[in-house]
């Protein structure tokens, strides 16, 4: 019985489910470069030059012409757009590009007769090969990013585990026929039950796949040092090289480093003010309480776009200049509460007379905060601290606002500024990357910890 | 000396460099909002801004469009959440606490990276870049704050009233519709207060995931409160959201109440 129900639980479908997501990865791998295909429409050159910004310049990609039934693709550098007298495109086919008149009658031949001599369309097709590029040159192409087969591999592997959940049915179904009355109803409980945890299951890491989809491919694209996501030209490290040895963009290295001091500035004031504040609240009357837990509720109310404009408005009527200054005051300013928060269950916890106890035994008010409550306040203002220490680096609205014009940028600024020229920093992906497996051991760590406390 | 010692020694006072850090900060500001809508560049009091949002078609446009998709988006992160939220609640499933980490981990990445990189498969699959990445993309970066608080309040239920509900005749259809939704509603409220307001006020996101193509009411704002000359017509802007943020506040505050 237990065997059985075992089948399709939880820990046989991390089975199914961790080849799923590494087979996704790995054909990321093998789908080698971007490629664009190249239509009949205007210059591809031109059409190229609209897609890539020039910080793409040395990067290689696939370029597919397509003419009627026939294509030839061509990985290329990029360059050749870039240069100050762009390249006709038809130039880069050196090999396969040779326009003759003989060319141009072989495919018109080919054309009218490819019906009849298919013996003979290899050749027809490699001479036609020839004037086609022609066309592209005297007409008009149109870049477009042609569909990667990851579409086709989605569609595929749906079809595949329908076919494979179907056949299972069918198979039970057939078993079935031949038990006897009893045994047919446990085995028809059996599969109710069985058959809601295997949907509601796969339901649960369908979610998942489709949520970590984004998170992979940057994770994968981290090892190549491609600078198009989603381009592979090899296995490489030397973006991780890169960010550790600084060589990374400069603008990235300083938004990483204002990024980690905005943080540890605002997450230290916020939990010493929103600890104070806690103390301060946890002891008042109940209406100035209620008034200054509402006053404490508004900036996380607030969206992100509010809170940083009205800081905006504020900085620019007190004529403050604005910068890494307004920057961490504003971090404060939403930090706190979550402080506050976090601080205020841990006081309901303690015994309220141990402070007023200390004092009258002649300790001073700050020796007894020291000695006395921080001890038992201690995990709630971690734990606040860890949660100001996210929402800083996290944050993006309220930076935006008040990080005036002086260069100063977070890496969220900095990365929708460069997302916003249409290319990202690559360095960008070895760093997430590495951000996400931290908070992955993180979690299994505390995980195991967990358990370990509850099966004491 | 003795009396600086006893007003501190009275804990009340602690919270006092946070209030007047709150008033400064977090009151002061919004009181602004209003002051710059009403009043024109030199800072003469003006009703014009408003006169000017009424009969300027694109910002309502924009309002109204921006209105919908928020509506869509927490729409469909209900649907899609609450039966996860429902799922990992349930009492046979074994590994809840790992399920709502996993569904939390990704927002430990930046959102912006993160809908680069949505925007980059979607190039991959080779779907088009329009209202349905928006809403893709929107879904995605909120629907862990529709699973979170309702999987918490099914969690703490109490589950012999479905047991209850069942014992007395009701199928598992009825018990629940009758018993655990109406029992969980606090947590939807939450979840939709949640998607709503950070939905509403987007502004980012929304240039990334459709190259530009569609402009939301954020965005709107950004642009305005960023040119000087504007600033108060932004001002204007910021104040009609902040009445919307209000509002929903209060609808979910009522509701939850109740």
């Amino acid at each position: 019985m237990r065997k059985n129900r075992n089948i399709l639980d939880i820990t046989r479908l991390r089975y199914i489910a961790i080849p799923i997501v590494l087979f996704l990865s790995l054909s990321c791998f093998a789908q080698s470069n971007v490629t664009y295909e190249l239509k009949v429409g205007t210059t591809g050159e031109n059409a190229l030059l609209a897609e890539f910004p020039e910080s793409y310049a040395g990067e290689k990609i696939n370029i597919r012409i397509q003419y009627s039934e026939v294509s030839i693709q061509n990985s290329e550098s990029l360059d050749f757009i870039f240069a100050d007298k762009p390249q006709p495109l038809a130039d880069r086919f050196d090999s396969i590009y040779s326009y003759t008149d003989e060319a141009q009658v072989a495919w018109t031949v080919w054309q009218s007769k490819k019906e009849i001599k298919n013996r003979n369309r290899r050749v027809m097709a490699q001479n036609a090969y020839k004037t086609f590029d022609g066309y592209v040159r005297m007409h008009t192409a149109e870049a477009q990013r042609s569909r990667g087969w990851i579409w086709w591999l989605f569609a595929g592997l749906l079809l595949v585990g329908t076919a494979l959940y179907g056949g299972w049915i069918f198979y039970e179904r057939r078993k079935e026929k031949s038990l006897t009355a009893v045994e047919q109803e446990t085995l028809r409980r059996k599969r109710m039950g069985l058959r809601r945890h295997y949907g509601s299951q796969l339901y649960l890491w369908l979610l998942l796949i489709i949520l970590y989809a984004p998170i992979a491919l940057i994770a994968v694209f981290s090892f190549t040092k491609s600078k198009i996501l989603g381009n592979w030209t090899g296995f490489s490290m030397d973006l991780y090289v890169n960010l550790f040895t600084g060589k990374a963009d400069a603008g990235l290295n300083s938004a990483i480093w204002y990024t980690v001091v905005i943080a540890l500035v605002a997450a230290v004031v916020s939990t010493i003010l929103g600890t104070l504040a806690a103390i301060g609240i946890y002891n008042m009357r109940a209406r100035s309480r209620k008034a200054v837990s509402l006053l404490n509720s508004v900036p996380m109310i607030n969206p992100d776009i509010i809170t940083g404009i009205s800081l905006f408005l504020l900085f620019v009527a007190l004529g403050m200049s604005q910068g890494l200054a307004t920057v961490c005051i504003a971090h404060v300013v939403f930090c706190t509460p979550y402080v506050v928060l976090s601080v205020l269950p841990r006081l309901s916890r303690m015994n309220p007379n141990t402070y007023e106890a200390a004092l009258d035994l002649g300790a001073t008010p700050a020796q007894a905060l020291r000695m006395v409550m921080l001890p038992e306040l201690w995990p709630g203002m971690l734990s606040g601290f860890i949660l100001a220490l996210t929402l800083s680096v996290d944050d993006f609205g309220v930076t935006f606002f008040t990080k005036g014009s002086g260069g100063l940028e977070t890496l969220s600024t900095f990365i929708y500024s460069d997302a916003r020229k249409g290319g990202l920093t690559p360095e960008l992906r070895p760093l997430f990357t590495i951000i996400l497996l931290v908070m992955l051991i993180a979690l299994i760590v505390i995980n195991i910890r967990n358990t370990k406390q509850e099966e004491k | 000396m003795s009396k600086v010692l006893q007003i501190f020694s009275s804990r009340r006072t602690w919270a006092w460099p946070y209030v007047a850090f709150m008033a400064m900060f977090v009151v002061l500001p919004l009181i602004l909002v209003g002051v710059y809508a009403f009043t024109d560049i030199n800072g003469d009091f003006t009703i014009r801004n408003f006169a000017k949002f009424f009969t300027h078609s694109e910002a309502i446009q924009t309002f109204l469009y921006s209105v919908m998709i928020a509506v869509f988006n927490t729409a469909i992160c209900l649907l899609i959440g609450y039966p996860a939220a429902y799922i990992m609640a349930q009492e046979d499933f074994k590994t809840p606490k790992v399920m709502a980490m996993l569904f939390i981990l990704p927002m430990w990445i930046n959102f912006l990276l993160r809908t680069v990189a949505t925007v980059e498969l979607f190039n991959m699959c080779g779907l088009p870049l329009g209202e349905g990445a928006l809403l893709f993309g929107l879904c995605y970066d909120y629907l862990p704050f529709m699973i979170y608080p309702i999987y918490n309040t099914l969690q703490k239920m109490d589950n012999s009233l479905v047991e209850a509900a069942q014992d007395l005749g009701a199928n598992r259809w009825q018990s629940f519709w009758k018993v655990i939704v109406p029992l969980s509603m606090p947590g939807v409220y939450s979840g939709i207060v949640m998607v709503f307001m950070p939905t509403v006020s987007t502004f980012a996101i929304a240039e990334l995931l459709t190259h530009n193509n569609i402009k939301l009411f954020g965005s709107l704002i950004q642009d305005y409160i960023t040119t000087t000359d504007l600033l108060n017509y932004g001002a204007v802007l910021s104040l009609v959201l902040l009445i919307i943020i209000g509002l929903t506040s209060f609808f979910g505050d009522h509701e939850e109440r109740e």
